[in-house]
């Protein structure tokens, strides 16, 4: 292979590479195909830029080619779209400059009937317009002027500090008096007494109220082992009322037998009613018997009786 | 009142050499737009320089393209995905590795290779008096040895910094895919709606002016020698430094380009 031919080779090979790249570029870019320009209208100019680009459902279909001031000071925006895309712009499309937080301004296209008439190209539109940034600055407003206020309150507590008549420098004035005080005193109390014999008088106080204190949980605890202890009294009680109540239980058993036996007893008061009246009348036929042999003995002098 | 002096002689004379080298720049320009440069002679000198500037390094370079080029691409991914800044990774692969970074690189490496060659050929040339005898000859030394080398430097430049793209390019299809597990598809659709065409000339037109520098440079300072074999190093290390200084001003130069 010669020298020429490998150059030749080289020189070729890699052109081609380089030209099918920049044409396949070229094409998917949409160099050769028709570009439609449509005309769109703003107030203002802020925000817009050459070379922004247009977008239908998040895809770029095209970019904005020029932007002119015309007599009325209309800001009117050139924007080119390509023939494929076309077909998305209609009638009814609004076309809304959107100026986000973070990232790059862009004219989003938005068509709700895709079957209305395609829009002409003299046709002048006006651009709406969302602005993230105003809206961020609208809601960071009032915690500005919190931020603000707190910056002055701030302000006024340093100049307040600054100044040698201020509140606090009185009250770090009093602080340091007070604590020159303490330095002087042997304790808070005498500090707020003035009076050691008081401080004395209270210290000993306080001594018998500890003494006190230190009987009264002696007793208690005493009164813990008699109440609650082993041999205590409220096991005592405990132990009382389980046989009270083991005798209870007995006892209505007892009541329950009493209450039969009045039951029975009831029942056997009929009988009785019946066995008094048969006694009565025997007792009757006997007093009848014994009235007619009293009228038989005093009635007879031999006061003898054959028996049958 | 010396370090004023001294500061004003500095000044004229890069000046003067600046005007020197655009007036030279110039007449080689105009000569390489004439038809009858193009003779016979011309180019076998011109398919000679393509051959050992381009062709003879051809696979050192392709290996040298893919190494360095698949680091960078899998380092400056990583940093991306790391950052969370993944959605502008076609922006940084066009924008910056391949208009930017491609070019560099390949200005760099065809420097150190051949304009350093080119620089003491020529101060060789004019030491041993080969420069006089063809003039002698009435050979037109600016056909013969200027054109040749200047429109390799250019032609070299342009291919080799395309294909050091084009290797970019493929390393960052399969880094997408390892790192961000990303289709072709979708790779090709986010490199194309990154790309963008003006960047793209600008940067093929960046590697024709960096490969006409880079070799009219070392020309020029390699005819500056004198008739003494001292003076080769001294013109070859003005040449070099010249030519690294030319590299960092059309580098400024195209980005301030790109700003505009």
């Amino acid at each position: 292979m010669s020298r020429e031919f490998k150059v030749g080779l080289f020189i070729v090979s890699t052109t081609v590479i380089i030209l099918g790249a920049l044409l396949y570029l070229a094409n998917e870019k949409g160099f050769f195909t028709k570009v439609y320009t449509f005309t769109l209208s703003s107030k203002s100019g802020d925000g817009l830029t050459e070379g922004m680009p247009v977008v239908f459902s998040g895809f770029n279909i095209g970019k904005v080619n020029a932007l002119e001031l015309n007599d009325k000071g209309i800001v009117l925006i050139k924007i080119k779209i390509s023939e494929r895309h076309v077909k998305w712009i209609k009638s009814d499309s609004s076309f809304i400059l959107y100026r986000p937080l973070i990232g790059a301004a862009r004219i989003d296209v938005v068509t709700n009937n895709l079957n209305s008439p395609p829009l002409p190209e003299d046709k002048i539109v006006v651009v709406e317009t969302v602005n993230d940034i105003n809206d961020a600055i609208k809601k960071v407003q009032p915690l500005l002027d919190k931020i603000t206020q707190i910056a002055e309150n701030m302000e006024h507590v340093s100049s307040n500090l600054a100044d040698p008549k201020g509140d606090l420098n009185l009250i770090l004035g009093n602080a340091q008096k007070i604590t020159t005080t303490l330095s002087t005193k042997k304790s808070l109390l005498e500090m707020a007494i003035a009076d050691e014999e008081s401080v004395k008088s209270i210290h000993e106080a306080l001594k018998k109220i500890k003494d006190i204190v230190t009987k009264i949980d002696k007793m208690a605890d005493k009164t813990d082992a008699q109440l609650y202890g082993k041999e205590g009294t409220l096991p005592n009680i405990n132990t009382i009322l389980k046989d009270i109540a083991g005798k209870l239980q007995k006892l209505d058993t007892t009541v329950d037998n009493i209450n039969k036996i009045s039951k029975d007893t009831s029942e056997g008061m009929k009988d009785f009613r019946m066995l008094r009246s048969d006694i009565d009348d025997a007792v009757n036929a006997i007093d009848d018997v014994v009235k007619k042999l009293d009228t038989l003995i005093s009635s007879k002098k031999d006061p003898e009786f054959k028996l049958p | 009142m010396y370090l004023l002096e001294n500061i004003g002689r500095l000044g004229v004379n890069s000046t003067k050499s600046v005007v020197d080298t655009f007036s030279f720049a110039r007449k080689v320009i105009f000569r390489m737009f004439q038809p009858l440069t193009y003779n016979s002679a011309m180019r076998m000198v011109l398919v000679n320089q393509i051959y050992f500037t381009s062709v003879q390094i051809l696979p050192v370079f392709l290996i040298v393209s893919i190494v360095l080029g698949s680091l960078l691409i899998g380092i400056v991914f990583q940093l991306l995905k790391q950052l969370g800044l993944t959605d502008y990774f076609g922006n940084v692969l066009m924008g910056l590795i391949v208009t930017e970074l491609s070019p560099f690189f390949t200005v760099l490496f065809i420097t150190l290779r051949s304009s350093s060659a080119i620089n003491t050929e020529m101060a060789v040339m004019k030491v041993n008096g080969e420069i006089k005898t063809l003039e002698t000859f009435r050979v037109d030394v600016i056909n013969y040895l200027l054109i040749p080398r200047i429109i390799n430097g250019i032609v070299s430049l342009v291919l080799l910094s395309s294909l050091f793209s084009i290797v970019l390019i493929i390393s960052g299809m399969l880094f997408s895919w390892v790192i961000f597990g990303m289709s072709l598809d979708v790779y090709s659709n986010i490199l194309l709606n990154s790309a963008n065409f003006s960047d793209i000339v600008i940067s093929l037109i960046k590697c024709a002016v960096f490969g006409f520098f880079i070799t009219l440079i070392p020309i020029r300072y390699g005819l500056r020698a004198s008739y003494e074999f001292t003076s080769i190093p001294i013109a070859v290390s003005g040449g070099m430094v010249s030519v690294f200084t030319a590299i960092i001003i059309i580098e400024v130069l195209s980005l301030v380009t790109k700003l505009f």
